[in-house]
């Protein structure tokens, strides 16, 4: 399983900032190496004549979209360790029309323009001295533009989620598209500039395959949409909830954590969320007062260490500050059966006014719970 | 090559297969994403570049500006600042190896120098404020967010190309 500095929240760190300059430099000379520190090959796909930047882009896409549809399909990444890019429909369609604009006058985009300024393209020192004024433009008009640039926000959105199609299938759509798009790219060179230098040859056939076979396989692995970082990651987990509840694991006896308390375990975390005034008259001894809005907070060092109890009188408010917990990643916290009045009745309650007469080891175990909880076997049961 | 002479005086390398660059660019995406768990970018890191800049000249103004603002009194520690400056040394290593290195203002024989270099400009100035609307431009929208199929970022890419071809007919002299 990988964690990456994203998902450990580490991208200010000098350790990302050296991965980035790695990452940059590859990406720089694949751009360099692909033709793209010239304006003039850059401008060719405008005009048909060159389309590399097609060929290029699609294939990176392509290539990084497998690759990580693959490695989420077998589990090496998780989505939650991926930034994912939320779509702002305004602001995304807006922007890109002026984007498209300015890159067909200049021929450049910021990452080829670097590339272009390093081949020493003089186009390309003035598109950046553009790209940086353009920049502080925009701040500098921002509070206008704040409607425009939240014109649309639909969060992290998914196009295959959109369509309503699995991720899996939806990727080997796209690798066939990629595919036709490349086979139309030679062909129009072709027709447009006699060129289309790979149109038919056994390498594009091969490469075309390769995708097509690449694509089949992710398709057949089990759909783990990325992203469903947020529906099926959320829905795996209400499913375990459910099924805690329903096994039974989301609670515990009132009898096992009195006899815990007793042997002085100093594993179990008994929590008492009623208020502070019901907490002072009584509580079981050993228990702690937490409400339930602090229970993350005060219980972090808890999370995933011992046992941790949380009660009320009854259930339901435990219950669902169980779950909560649960779905925070807790995996160790539990609700006392039956609350406090469960606790009373079952552990409390003396031998001599339970309704089924008690056999003697039972009474003996009373006794001493009551003596231990209590301070004495004889006092009475407060009132609540 | 055994002789630096005919090397230098040789003229630059032919481009690479552009498939096998694309797989190149492609998986330096896909590391971007397993290790630093974001993709590419270049936009930002010239917008840092930017709000330094005019910081420098006003600082009290950039602070209080509410975009810029928020990226805080060193705008320029920022992971994408150091990409930008990666791709440039990228760039820079493979172009002196492909013998590519060659300072000129790039444009159609016949084309005049003035139309260029405004074209350059005012199109600089397009992109670097639509990069910003959109929070990316073709490496940090259209190649990261395409690669995840990210629907906004495919609509911007979509929106890129719909807008390059809208305008490409009206600037085709600057290639003649």
């Amino acid at each position: 399983m990988i964690t990456t500095f994203f998902g450990s929240d580490a991208l200010g760190s000098n350790g990302a900032f050296l991965v980035a300059l790695m990452v940059g430099f590859g990406f720089g000379l694949a751009l360099e190496l692909a033709g793209f520190g010239s304006s003039r090959k850059l401008s060719g796909i405008f005009y048909f004549r060159d389309m590399t930047v097609l060929k290029v882009m699609f294939t990176a896409m392509i290539t990084a979209m497998l690759g990580l549809h693959l490695l989420m399909a077998v589990g090496m990444i998780e989505s939650d360790q991926i930034y994912f890019l939320p779509t702002v429909y305004g602001a995304q369609i807006l922007g890109g029309l002026i984007f498209g604009v300015g890159f067909a006058m200049s021929a450049w985009c910021p990452g080829t323009a670097a590339v272009g300024v390093a081949s020493g393209r003089l186009d390309a020192v003035i598109f950046l001295i553009g790209a940086v004024v353009g920049s502080v433009l925009f701040n500098e008009v921002y509070s206008a533009l704040v409607p425009v640039y939240h014109w649309g926000d639909a969060g992290v959105n998914f196009v295959w989620a959109a369509l309503g199609i699995p991720a899996n299938v939806f990727v080997l759509l796209f690798a066939c598209v990629a595919v036709a798009a490349f086979w139309g790219a030679e062909w129009t060179e072709k027709k447009v500039a006699g060129t289309g230098a790979y149109l038919g040859t056994q390498f594009l056939k091969t490469f075309s395959i390769a995708i097509l076979v690449v694509g089949v396989a992710q398709a057949f692995l089990p759909s783990v949409n990325p992203g469903g970082a947020t529906l099926t990651g959320a829905n795996a987990g209400e499913t375990s909830l459910l099924a805690a509840m329903e096994a039974g694991e989301d609670h515990i006896e009132p009898e096992e954590v009195a006899d815990r308390l007793m042997a002085g375990d100093k594993t179990l975390v008994l929590v008492d969320i009623r208020t502070p005034a019901e907490f002072a008259a009584f509580h079981i001894r050993g228990a702690v007062n937490a409400s339930a809005a602090e229970l993350p907070q005060y219980l972090a060092p808890n999370k995933n260490q011992g046992t941790i109890v949380l009660y009320s009188n009854g259930m339901t408010h435990p219950a669902q500050a169980r779950d909560a917990l649960a779905r925070m990643g807790f995996s160790n916290a539990y609700l006392l059966t039956d609350g406090l009045n469960g606790f009373m009745r079952r552990v409390l309650k003396p031998a001599s006014l339970r309704e089924a007469p008690v056999p003697s080891h039972p009474a003996a175990k009373i006794r001493a719970w009551r003596l231990f909880f209590l301070g004495s076997p004889e006092s009475g049961v407060p009132r609540q | 090559m055994e002789s630096n002479d005919s090397s230098s005086s040789a003229g630059p390398k032919p481009y690479m297969n552009p498939y096998v660059a694309g797989v190149v660019l492609g998986l330096m995406l896909l590391a971007s994403f397993l290790v630093l768990g974001v993709g590419l970018g270049a936009s930002a890191g010239i917008a840092r570049i930017g709000a330094c800049l005019q910081g420098c000249i006003l600082p009290g103004h950039v602070q209080g500006s509410e975009y810029f603002g928020s990226w805080g009194t060193d705008p320029l520690r920022y992971y994408l600042v150091y990409m930008f400056a990666g791709t440039l040394l990228g760039g820079l290593v493979s172009a002196i190896v492909s013998r590519r290195v060659q300072p000129q203002l790039e444009r159609g024989a016949t084309a005049p120098r003035r139309l260029r270099i405004l074209l350059a400009l005012v199109g600089g100035v397009l992109v670097g404020f639509a990069s910003r609307l959109a929070s990316g431009c073709t490496s940090g929208q259209a190649l990261t967010g395409g690669a995840i199929l990210a629907t906004g970022s495919l609509l911007f890419l979509v929106s890129v190309f719909a807008g390059g071809y809208a305008t490409a007919y009206f600037v085709r002299r600057q290639w003649q």
